[in-house]
C-alpha cells in the first residue's frame, strides 16, 4: 500500500595517476600533505589545468550509463566554505554535466531491472579533516584529486534492491577500469534520497541519508528509514525534510540536519577553464575502450557456457575473472569443472594471499594443463590441490612437475596394499570401529594412505582397498 | 662582463643608490630584491641569457601582485603581508630567461581593486610628477617607478584599466593585452574573465620587446591563446584609419581641450579620422563591476586564514577564524567587491544582474567587433581627469569607478588597449588611448609611436634616461 523512491548521488574516484587540476600524485594513503603543490593548495595567483585522462574516464562511465554525452567539458564554480576546501569554491560542472540521461540495466532476483541516470558530472574533490583532540588538522593530498558524481532517477525501491544496483554499479566501473569502486576504502561514496508515499500517489517529503559507507549500511538504512517513514504516516503525522545520518552501532538514523537549509552555491562559469571539446578522435577512443558491460557478458556467458546464474554473476563480479575463465576455456577447459576450481580452490588462494588471481603465477593456460592432467587421470585430485597452490605461487611447468616431485597418481594395487595394511595394523582400534560399520574412520585411514603416498594413491582404489582388508576380504 | 654595462649605470650601487634615494620620495616599490641577490641575479643573467637579448642585465620592477618565486606576493593587503611566493608566474619567468633581472614589487591597490594606489594597505605611492598627487591605480607603483626612471619597464596588471590610468597619470605607456594572449599563471586574481598581465614603459619599442617575450599560449593557463596576428594585418603599410568616440561626456574641461588638440593634430598630419558611436559605452561601469565583483567573490574566497596569508590570533571554531582574518586582513574596498559580488550572484538576483551584465558584454563586444569594420582602431580618452590629489581633496570612490567606462571597454571585449603619453595639460601628464582588433598589438605600438612624434613628451622631474 505503500511505494518507496530512492535515488542515489554517488561519488566515485577516478584511477587517474594524477589530480583533475594539477600534475600532482593521485595516490591513496601516502604521508598527508605529500601530494600537494601550489596549484592545488590554491595558493594566489595559480590555475587550473584540466586532465583529459578524468575528462577520459568521465566519458567512459557516460558511454557505458549510456547517456547522452555533452560535446564540451563545461566547468562552473560552486561557492561555499569549506576548511578543507583550499579554494572555498569547488570546480565542478552544473548547467552543463559531461553525462544526462542514461540508464543501468542491473540484474536482481533474477529479473533484470533499470535505473535511469539524471547526470554524471566531474569535479574535484576536497581534503580530509583529522580531529584530534581540541586539534583540527588537515590533508590535501586528497585536495583536488577527480570525482564523477552520478545522480540517478528516484527508481529503486527497497533496501535490497539498492545494494544490489551498488553491487552491480561498482562491478561496472571496475570493469570499466576507472575507479576502485570500493565503499569501505571510500572511493565509492554514496548519499541516498528517500521518500514514501500511498500507492500511486507519487514522490513523497525525501529525507537525505548521509555518509554511508558500505553497501551493506545502504540497505539497513534504507530498510529502517523505510518503516521510520511509514510508522510516522500511519500514525497520522508528515515525514519532515531532513537529512539524516545512518548510527552503524545502533543499527539506526538519525538527525544530522532538521530542516534544509536553503543552500546558494552561487554557481558561475568557471573563468579559468574555457569549454574543452575534446573532439570525434577522443570520443572514438572513448568508444573503443569500453567494455562489454558486465550484464551483457553474464548473459552472453551463462548461454555459451551453461552457466547457471548465479555461476555466471560470480564470474563476471570481476572482469579479471571473467577474462580468466574465458582464457582457461579457450585453453581446453571444460566450463563447469573449472568454475568450480575457480569457485573453490582458487578463491580461497586468492583470498588467503591477497595476490588477485591474474596476478598470480597460475596462468589461465597452466590452470587448463592442470585440470587436463586430472581428467585424464595422470594426477589425482589431491595432487591437483597441491600442484595448483604452487603453480600459484611460483613459476613452474605443470607436467615438469609431475616427473620432478615424482606426483604421477599411483594406482597399482600392489603398492597401495601394503601401504594400507600398515595403516590398518598400526591402528586396530580404528580397524574394528570401521568393521562396525563407523564410516568416518574411513576418512582417517585414507588420509593416513595419502599422507604415506604424497596423495598420489587413487582414492577410489585405495578405498576399497581399506575396506576390503578390514573386513577381511583380502590378506 | 663589468657593471657598466648596466644600462648607463657605473655600477650595480650606484644603480641601488639611486633607487633608494628616489623611492623615498615616490614609495613605489613594496619590496626591493637585496643588493647582492640583485647583483647575482644580474651576474646569472649575463652568463644565462643570449647575448642578442636585448633585456639581457635589464632590471624591471613588478607588480606585487604578480608571483615572483621567493619574493613577497602581497598584493597591497594585510591579508598577505608576510606571503613569500613558492613559485613564479610565467611572464616572469620569460623575461629571466630573457635575461632580465627583477628589482623589486611595486604597489598596488589592493588585490588591483581602485583607480589611485591610495587603496594599498601597505604603503602610499605619490605621483613622481607632483607628490601630492595620485599615481593612479592599481598598477600605480610600476607606472610610478617607470616615469621616475627607477626601471625601464614594469609589468602590471589591468582588470578595468589598471595598467592603462596610472600610465596616462604618469606619462608613460601602458599596454593592456588582448586577454589570454600572455599567461595569467602567476597574476594573483582578481576578475579572472578581464584581467591580463601588461607592460608600462617610457619605450615604445622596449614594450613591443617585452610584450613579444611574455606573449604565447601557456600549458600551465587554459585560458591562454596563440597569438595570431594575421588578423589585424590587411591595411599593411597604410596610416590607419582611426575611430573617434563623440560620447566623451564628463571630460574635465582641460582634458576635453587637450584630447580635442590631440585629434586636431592627428588630423592635420594625414590621419583619416571617423567618428563613431558606441552607445553600449554607457552599460559599461556597472556590467565590468558586476563580473568583477562577481568574480572576485570567489577568487577572494580563498583567503581564510587557513593555509597562508593573516590570520586572527585567537578563534574558537572554523567560521569564526575565517571572519575575524578576513575582517582583520581586508581592506574596506575589498570587502565591498566581495558583498557585492556575492549580492550579484545570489540565487534569485543571477538573472538580474550578473547575467544581465554578461549579455551586456556580448552586446558591447560585437558593437566594438563591428566598428572595427569600418576603422583600424579606436582612439579615446584613457580617464576624464589628470591625476588627482591624495585623499579627500581627490576624487571619491563612486566617482572614481564612473570613470572607468574608456579603459573597462577593451577588458570587457578581450581587446588590446594601449595607452600613451599625449604631452602635458597644465603641468600634468595626460594620456590618450588606442583601442585595436584581438592581436593588433604592434599595429597599437606603431600608431602611438607615430603620434607620440607630434608632440613632445616630457619626463618626470628627477627621471633619469636609460640607455
Amino acid at each position: 500500500m505503500y511505494d518507496t523512491f530512492i535515488g542515489l548521488e554517488i561519488h566515485i574516484q577516478l584511477l587517474t595517476k594524477t589530480k583533475v587540476f594539477c600534475g600532482c600524485s593521485n595516490n591513496y594513503g601516502d604521508e598527508p600533505n605529500t601530494n600537494v603543490c601550489p596549484v592545488c593548495l590554491g595558493y594566489p595567483g595559480t590555475l587550473p589545468v584540466l586532465n583529459t585522462d578524468a575528462l577520459f574516464m568521465a566519458y567512459q562511465v557516460v558511454g557505458a550509463l549510456k547517456c547522452k554525452r555533452a560535446e564540451a567539458a563545461i566547468f562552473e564554480r560552486k561557492n561555499y566554505f569549506y576548511p578543507d576546501m583550499p579554494k572555498n569554491y569547488q570546480i565542478s560542472q552544473f548547467a552543463d554535466p559531461v553525462g544526462i540521461n542514461g540508464e543501468v540495466i542491473f540484474p536482481f532476483q533474477g529479473e533484470e531491472h533499470r535505473v535511469r541516470i539524471h547526470d554524471v558530472h566531474l569535479e574535484e574533490d576536497a581534503g580530509k579533516m583529522i580531529h584530534a583532540g581540541d586539534m583540527s588538522l588537515l590533508d590535501y593530498n586528497r585536495a583536488g584529486t577527480p570525482l564523477l558524481e552520478i545522480v540517478t532517477e528516484p527508481d529503486l525501491r527497497s533496501g535490497e534492491e539498492t545494494e544490489a544496483f551498488l553491487r552491480y554499479f561498482r562491478t561496472l566501473v571496475r570493469t570499466i577500469g576507472v575507479s576502485r569502486g570500493n565503499m569501505e576504502e571510500g572511493n565509492l561514496r554514496c548519499d541516498a534520497n528517500i521518500s514514501i508515499n500511498t500507492h500511486g500517489a507519487g514522490l513523497g517529503t525525501k529525507v537525505e541519508l548521509k555518509n554511508i559507507n558500505s553497501s551493506r549500511f545502504v540497505r539497513l538504512a534504507l530498510e529502517y528509514e523505510k518503516e521510520r517513514q511509514i510508522g510516522i504516516v500511519e500514525a497520522g503525522g508528515s515525514v519532515d525534510q531532513e537529512t539524516r545520518l545512518w548510527n552503524e552501532n545502533k543499527d539506526i538514523t538519525v538527525v544530522m540536519r532538521r530542516k534544509e537549509e536553503s543552500k546558494d552555491y552561487r554557481y558561475f562559469p568557471e573563468p579559468d577553464l574555457p569549454p574543452y571539446r575534446p573532439g570525434e578522435d577522443f570520443f572514438r577512443r572513448v568508444e573503443e575502450s569500453l567494455p562489454e558491460l558486465p550484464l551483457d557478458r553474464q548473459k552472453r556467458m551463462e548461454a555459451a557456457f551453461s552457466l547457471t546464474d548465479e555461476q555466471a554473476s560470480y564470474l563476471c563480479e570481476e572482469k579479471a575473472r571473467a577474462d580468466y575463465f574465458e582464457a582457461a576455456v579457450a585453453a581446453g577447459s571444460e566450463a563447469q569443472h573449472l568454475y568450480f576450481w575457480m569457485s573453490g580452490d582458487l578463491a580461497a588462494l586468492v583470498n588467503k594471499s591477497g595476490t588477485p588471481l591474474e596476478e598470480s603465477r597460475l596462468s589461465p593456460e597452466k590452470l587448463a594443463t592442470v585440470l587436463r592432467l586430472l581428467d585424464n587421470g595422470a594426477i589425482h585430485g589431491p595432487i591437483a590441490k597441491k600442484m595448483v597452490a604452487l603453480l600459484f605461487e611460483e613459476e613452474h611447468d605443470p607436467e615438469g612437475l609431475i616427473a620432478e616431485r615424482g606426483w604421477k597418481a599411483l594406482d597399482d594395487t600392489s603398492k597401495i596394499l601394503p601401504i594400507v595394511k600398515k595403516a590398518v595394523d598400526a591402528n586396530p582400534s580404528a580397524a574394528e570401529q570401521l568393521k562396525q560399520g563407523e564410516t568416518k574412520v574411513l576418512g582417517f585411514f585414507m588420509g593416513q594412505v595419502m599422507k604415506e603416498t604424497g596423495g598420489r594413491a587413487d582414492p577410489e582404489t585405495a578405498k576399497a582397498l581399506i575396506t576390503s582388508y578390514v573386513k577381511g576380504e583380502i590378506v | 662582463m663589468s657593471d657598466a654595462a648596466l644600462f648607463g649605470w657605473s655600477s650595480t650601487a650606484e644603480y641601488c643608490t639611486y633607487l633608494d634615494e628616489n623611492d623615498k620620495k615616490v614609495g613605489a616599490f613594496l619590496s626591493r630584491t637585496g643588493a647582492d641577490e640583485f647583483q647575482s641575479a644580474l651576474e646569472r643573467s649575463r652568463s644565462e641569457a643570449s647575448d642578442r637579448s636585448p633585456l639581457r642585465g635589464m632590471p624591471f620592477a613588478v607588480k606585487d601582485n604578480i608571483a615572483v618565486k621567493g619574493l613577497p606576493l602581497s598584493c597591497g593587503s594585510k591579508m598577505l603581508e608576510t606571503l613569500s611566493s613558492p613559485y613564479s608566474a610565467t611572464a616572469v619567468e620569460k623575461l629571466q630567461q630573457a635575461g632580465a633581472v627583477v628589482v623589486g614589487k611595486t604597489n598596488l591597490d589592493e588585490f588591483g581593486m581602485g583607480s589611485s594606489c591610495d587603496n594599498s594597505a601597505l604603503g602610499t605611492t605619490h605621483n613622481p610628477w607632483d607628490v601630492a598627487r595620485v599615481a593612479g591605480g592599481s598598477s600605480g607603483g610600476s607606472a610610478a617607478a617607470v616615469a621616475a626612471g627607477m626601471v625601464p619597464f614594469a609589468l602590471g596588471s589591468d582588470t578595468g584599466g589598471s595598467i592603462r590610468q596610472p600610465a596616462a597619470f604618469c606619462g608613460t605607456y601602458g599596454l593592456k593585452p588582448s586577454y589570454g594572449v600572455v599567461s595569467r599563471f602567476g597574476l594573483v586574481a582578481y576578475a579572472s574573465s578581464l584581467e591580463t598581465i601588461g607592460i608600462i614603459s617610457l619605450d615604445a619599442q622596449l614594450l613591443r620587446t617585452v610584450f613579444d617575450i611574455m606573449r604565447g599560449q601557456d600549458p600551465k593557463d587554459q585560458s591562454s591563446r596563440p597569438f595570431s596576428p594575421q588578423a589585424s594585418e590587411k591595411r599593411q603599410g597604410e596610416k590607419p584609419r582611426i575611430g573617434v568616440i563623440t560620447d566623451i561626456e564628463g571630460l574635465a574641461p582641460a582634458m576635453e581641450s587637450a584630447y580635442r588638440e590631440r585629434l586636431d593634430l592627428i588630423r592635420k598630419k594625414g590621419y583619416e579620422i571617423v567618428e563613431i558611436e558606441l552607445p553600449m559605452l554607457e552599460y559599461v561601469v556597472p556590467a565590468y563591476y558586476t563580473i568583477a565583483s562577481a568574480e572576485a567573490s570567489a577568487n577572494l574566497a580563498r583567503y581564510a586564514g587557513i593555509r597562508y596569508g593573516h590570520r586572527t590570533d585567537w578563534a574558537d571554531e572554523h567560521s569564526e577564524l575565517t571572519e575575524k582574518s578576513r575582517d582583520e586582513g581586508f581592506g574596506d574596498e575589498v570587502k565591498l567587491r566581495i558583498l557585492l559580488g556575492t549580492y550579484v550572484l545570489r540565487s534569485g538576483f543571477k538573472d538580474q544582474y550578473y547575467l544581465r551584465a554578461q549579455k551586456i558584454r556580448t552586446l558591447l563586444r560585437n558593437e566594438i567587433l563591428s566598428a572595427f569594420q569600418k576603422v583600424d582602431q579606436i582612439l579615446s580618452p584613457v580617464f576624464p581627469t589628470a591625476a588627482f590629489p591624495h585623499g579627500d581633496a581627490g576624487l571619491d570612490q563612486f566617482q572614481q569607478k564612473l570613470a572607468d567606462k574608456f579603459t573597462a571597454t577593451a577588458n570587457l571585449a578581450a581587446i588590446p588597449a594601449l595607452a600613451f603619453p599625449a604631452g602635458q595639460s597644465e603641468g600634468l601628464p595626460f594620456g590618450l588611448q588606442l583601442l585595436g582588433p584581438e592581436f593588433s598589438e604592434h599595429k597599437l605600438i606603431d600608431t602611438a609611436s607615430e603620434f607620440t612624434e607630434l608632440w613632445e613628451p616630457k619626463t618626470a622631474p628627477g627621471f633619469r634616461e636609460w640607455r
